[in-house]
């Protein structure tokens, strides 16, 4: 007994001594920047064991290496009323910064129809706004009359960060470049272009690949490229192939830490935690010909947050500006917490939505090879659940803005007749006629599970998308509740982004979401294409679309003929057409109408974004301040004391 | 047994442990006779409403009302109305306009209001944010609406013509009686992310999490049992052999093979009853480990070798001769496992790996969602602290249950 009492005094005591030197050891570190800390401490380490010669020498060796993470601390803490901070666009660290690459991650590198022009520039711009073309590095462009080649003019005050000029060597360099080394970009558009020449120093002929009838096989994809493909430097180019011996994979996947560009931003600083580019003052754009001055911020920074909550309370804070995150509920951030963000717009849908992710039908599997099985899936999902809970408010309704194969933009909606569509819409959470549909078409259950038959097996999906998309899991929780309703059982399945790429390029799905092709200068075409080509579903591994390998031949013909329709009534009649094939057969369907990129900004150090209801700034597209003619915003922004 | 039960009942730990699991199970069992609402039926078409109660607003405009003489004067409407946000804009807008308001008490809410509305203009002459001037917009419209008083015209639409017709005025003394309205729907504790409700999908969660732990309890413990006495008791080869495979189980951490096994099934399989069963197959070896030590310790005592020269069969004497002396211990480890049963099953689903969403709430898959959905970076905290306070008071109380137990049995803890 008494040993017992003996030992908790002993504990008390030990606890008690504990307690007061880590009390002690905080004590002393009062200082708010980290770096002082350490080194304070180690100063502090140092002076009670100066007596341990070889101790002081660690403390010696901390304190350098304390000095040197200043040192790199400092590169990467840019002053805050010159830098905006970014988020939503980037969560790993930086692969490389090449333009070949087939796996590049990096902020600055975007190859899409609105390219994030930041450091890398293609030719021109697409505003999905107001559907226009703008000259970036090109000045104009024109098609001669059988639309196979293109004639482009390159603007004269254009040069590259290492001041050298722009000039047409550097466009037919980038072209050879992606086809000789066998990048992402080449494969794709060696479909469409067949070569680019230089006409002289300033003008370049590209030459459309044309089909057995001589005409350019896809005249919009070539429109495409120079909206799409960032220009690089001709000397540049010879200089990575020497230094890795000409061999296209080592090329492919040089980091081009140092890489030559003609965008007004530069790779600056990058770590794991962070990455910043840095303005070149020398930026040919300041030019009268392109934009008259400098982008307004000296530095851009993104750092890597672990994950959307991570970034949402970083600008929560007012530690990031412009954020291409997913926020649930984003309106109680100014209503309720009074805080100075905005987006797009003040209301519902909050944003500018262009795109549609779909739900596309794996159509070679038992069950959903049936239109009444398909259809019967998208007439029972409840899309208003979706809309209000799924995506949180942040996006139009089906009844706001009707199905069909264009965007919800009058640049694209211009092309449909609704009058002729309004008897095939399905408005969703339609249980009685789904169930109706199969039963008429005789999908029932026979054995009484709950679960109808298609050919002796139940019908049984996975619905798949990748784990932690937040808004598409919740929509695919939605579609597999509909599922119930309507005797199909649908589970869920969220793998890593990887393995759901796998899954969807090879056609390994049954139920998959994803998006295709947003607003850009051919969006109406590629979108129904990635809807209907039969093409796609031949390839091995399709990123393109139809992933579900839908044929359709009456689909397949109209696609083919679109790109040489010059008179507006006959583009309507096909994407009326087109539409109503979709409606009918359900090949995919759209789930919701999502904004191509999120923007909330915070008006805590900058103000003067791209905003609907700001007069100077409403055709700037919303796209984050870097993608497209979003990036004018850069040149808009004001700091706001 | 009468004693042992009078016993354990009157170790106080054991005792509030108890009377939290029972209370905690009793409401889970009595809660669905007072609600006909579904766990997993979607009520909400939004994200995260509050707690509270819920008034049909087409039957309240509807409804004959009452005229009481309390009116909702401008002072009560604009206190409602105006937040702290609204008067920090206010503020703002003074300041920034130039506008002198040293003589008003800003607390006064009224007063800043009738300053607001004789200074407002909506062309701002100064330089301001985007989101100021949407908050100056806003402020504007609120106290438009609140300073009126010609009351709420109800039109309804003329069928024939299409035109509105003006149908009702609602001032500002009409009230409605909330017994007289049938559509009065309370959320207790609001509703989550897909507009379900929360407190019917926490009774589910919380009897399918018990289910589950219940399950993988007495698998993982009937499991160890058996192994344990097995090696505990015949000893060499089969110990050895046992004990090698209960270290390797030990030296892999089982949330992996948990991880692993739960991933390979897939989701269509994953019910309840397997999320079970694969917790209880991963967790046994710790209960292995420590029956065998205990039988160990046993098997050498007199009785037993007693029994053995009595040539009693091994069954018999394990039965008859062991198992009594290690039940207390057992039914103590069986609390454990069915505790850390339930916080595996909430670590499983909040990696996405637990039950299917739609055929089944877990409390873990409610923190997966809630999580998904940022409700605690928007204040949203009814869709997540009620499951972690269930889950708490779970594994709490069986903790709390398990210590009494030991309090009673332990011989070295015995005062």
């Amino acid at each position: 007994m008494k040993n017992r009492k003996m030992n908790k005094i002993i504990s008390v005591i030990a606890v008690a001594a504990m307690t007061v030197s880590m009390v002690a050891g905080c004590g002393s570190s009062s200082s708010s920047s980290t770096a002082d800390t350490a080194e304070e401490e180690t100063t502090e380490a140092a002076e009670t064991e100066a007596a341990d010669t070889e101790e002081a020498a660690d403390t010696e060796a901390a304190e350098t290496e304390a000095a040197e993470e200043t040192a790199s601390d400092d590169e990467a803490a840019t002053p805050r009323n010159e830098t905006v901070y970014f988020a939503g666009q980037q969560w790993g660290a930086t692969n490389n910064w090449n333009p070949m690459s087939s796996n590049a991650n990096c902020w600055a590198i975007a190859q899409a129809g609105n390219a994030r022009e930041m450091m890398y520039e293609s030719l021109f711009m697409y505003n999905c706004l107001d559907g226009s073309v703008t000259g970036l590095l090109g000045d104009t462009y024109t098609w001669n009359d059988d639309k196979t080649v293109m004639t482009v003019t390159l603007k004269q005050d254009a040069h590259f960060s290492d001041g050298s000029a722009f000039n047409s060597a550097d466009v037919v360099a980038t072209w050879d470049a992606h086809i000789n080394y066998g990048s992402p970009t080449g494969a794709s558009y060696m479909l469409y272009i067949d070569s680019i020449e230089a006409v002289d120093d300033y003008t370049v002929n590209i030459n459309a690949k044309l089909n057995d009838a001589g005409q350019a096989e896809n005249p919009l994809m070539v429109e495409t490229y120079i909206t799409a493909i960032y220009q690089m430097s001709d000397e540049y180019l010879q200089v990575v192939s020497d230094r890795n011996g000409g061999d296209a994979e080592a090329i492919k996947e040089d980091k081009m830490e140092d890489a030559v560009h003609s965008g007004p931003y530069g790779n600056y600083y990058a770590s794991e935690q962070k990455v910043i580019y840095m303005r070149d003052d020398n930026y040919w754009g300041q030019s009268d010909s392109m934009w008259g001055s400098l982008p307004v911020p000296k530095y851009l920074a993104h750092v890597i947050y672990k994950d959307n909550a991570a970034g949402q309370t970083a600008l929560q804070q007012g530690e990031v500006d412009a954020c291409q995150q997913f926020i649930t509920d984003v309106q109680k951030l100014w209503l309720e917490d009074g805080l100075p963000i905005s987006t797009w717009l003040d209301d519902a849908p909050y944003g500018l939505c262009l795109t549609m992710p779909t739900i596309w039908f794996n159509t070679e599997r038992n069950g959903l090879d049936q239109v009444a099985v398909r259809k019967a899936i998208a007439m029972a999902t409840d899309f208003s659940q979706i809309a209000a809970s799924a995506m949180s408010g942040q996006t139009y309704t089906f009844d706001e803005m009707p199905r069909c194969v264009a965007n919800p933009t009058d640049a694209e909606r211009q092309y449909i007749d609704f009058d002729q569509l309004t008897d095939l819409q399905f408005s969703g959470n339609d249980v009685d006629g789904a169930n109706a549909l199969l039963d008429e078409a005789g999908i029932v259950d026979t054995d009484g599970d709950g679960i109808r038959e298609y050919n002796g097996e139940n019908l049984a999906y996975q619905a798949e998308c990748p784990t932690g998309w937040s808004d598409w899991n919740a929509t695919l929780e939605i579609i597999a509740a509909a599922g119930q309703n309507i005797g199909i059982d649908i589970t869920t399945y969220f793998p890593e982004y990887a393995s759901f790429a796998d899954d969807l390029t090879t056609c390994n799905f049954d139920i998959g979401m994803w998006t295709p092709t947003g607003a850009e200068i051919a969006g109406l075409w590629s979108r129904s294409a990635a809807y209907f080509k039969d093409d796609y579903a031949a390839l091995e591994v399709n990123w393109s679309g139809n992933f579900g390998h839908y044929i359709n031949e009456e689909a397949n013909e109209i696609l083919d003929s679109i790109p040489y329709m010059t008179s507006d009534d006959d583009l309507k009649a096909a994407y009326t057409r087109l539409s109503q094939i979709y409606l009918e057969e359900v090949p995919s369907f759209s789930a919701m109408y999502r904004p191509q990129a999120f923007f909330a900004a915070s008006e805590s150090v900058w103000t003067n974004y791209p905003a609907a209801s700001n007069d100077e700034t409403s055709n700037i597209p919303p796209l984050v301040l870097t993608d497209g003619a979003g990036i004018e915003g850069l040149y808009h922004l004001e700091l706001v004391e | 047994m009468k004693n042992t039960l009078n016993q354990v009942f009157h170790a106080p730990k054991f005792l509030i442990g108890f009377i939290i699991f029972v209370g905690l199970i009793g409401f889970c069992f009595i809660y669905p006779f007072f609600t006909d609402k579904g766990p997993l039926t979607m009520y909400g078409n939004g994200n995260f409403f509050p707690p509270g109660t819920y008034v049909n607003r087409e039957e309240v405009v509807e409804d004959d009302g009452y005229t009481l003489n309390i009116e909702r004067n401008a002072e009560t409407k604009i206190a409602a109305s105006l937040g702290d946000n609204e008067i920090k804009g206010i503020l703002t807008y003074f300041d920034l306009a130039g506008i002198d308001y040293s003589g008003i008490d800003t607390n006064d809410k009224v007063a800043l209001v009738d300053l607001w509305m004789e200074n407002y203009s909506s062309d701002y002459s100064f330089k301001t944010t985007t989101a100021n001037k949407k908050l100056f917009a806003r402020i504007q419209s609120i106290v438009e609406k609140a300073q009126k008083d010609t009351g709420v015209i109800i039109a309804e639409k003329n069928a024939e013509t299409g035109e509105l017709e003006q149908s009702e005025t609602i001032t500002g003394t009409s009230y409605s009686n909330t017994s007289d309205l049938a559509s009065v729907i309370t959320f207790v504790l609001g509703t989550d992310n897909f507009g379900r409700d929360v407190l019917t999908e926490l009774v589910s969660a919380t009897k399918a999490s018990l289910r589950i732990g219940l399950l993988a309890g007495c698998i993982a413990t009937t499991i160890g049992l058996l192994l344990g006495l097995l090696a505990g008791y015949v000893g060499g080869v089969i110990d050895n052999l046992i004990t090698f495979v209960t270290n390797l189980f030990t030296v892999i951490p089982s949330f992996i093979i948990l991880i692993l096994i739960s991933y390979s099934v897939g989701d269509s399989a994953r019910g309840v009853t397997v999320v079970g069963i694969i917790i209880g197959c991963t967790a046994w070896p710790w209960t292995t480990r420590s029956v065998r030590s205990q039988v160990i310790s046993l098997r050498n005592r007199d009785h037993v070798n007693l029994s053995k020269l009595s040539g009693h069969s091994m069954m018999r004497i394990i039965l008859t001769d062991i198992l009594p002396y290690i039940a207390s211990y057992v039914v103590m480890a069986l609390i454990l496992q069915i505790s850390s049963g339930v916080l595996a099953e909430a670590q499983l689903s909040m990696i996405g790996l637990g039950p299917a969403t739609t055929k089944q709430a877990t409390l873990g898959l409610m923190m997966q969602w809630a999580t998904q959905y940022s409700a605690h970076l928007n204040g949203a905290w009814w869709a997540y602290f009620p499951v972690v306070i269930t889950i708490a008071l779970m594994t709490f109380s069986m903790n709390l249950m398990n210590q009494g137990l030991d309090q009673v049995f332990n011989p070295q803890l015995r005062d």
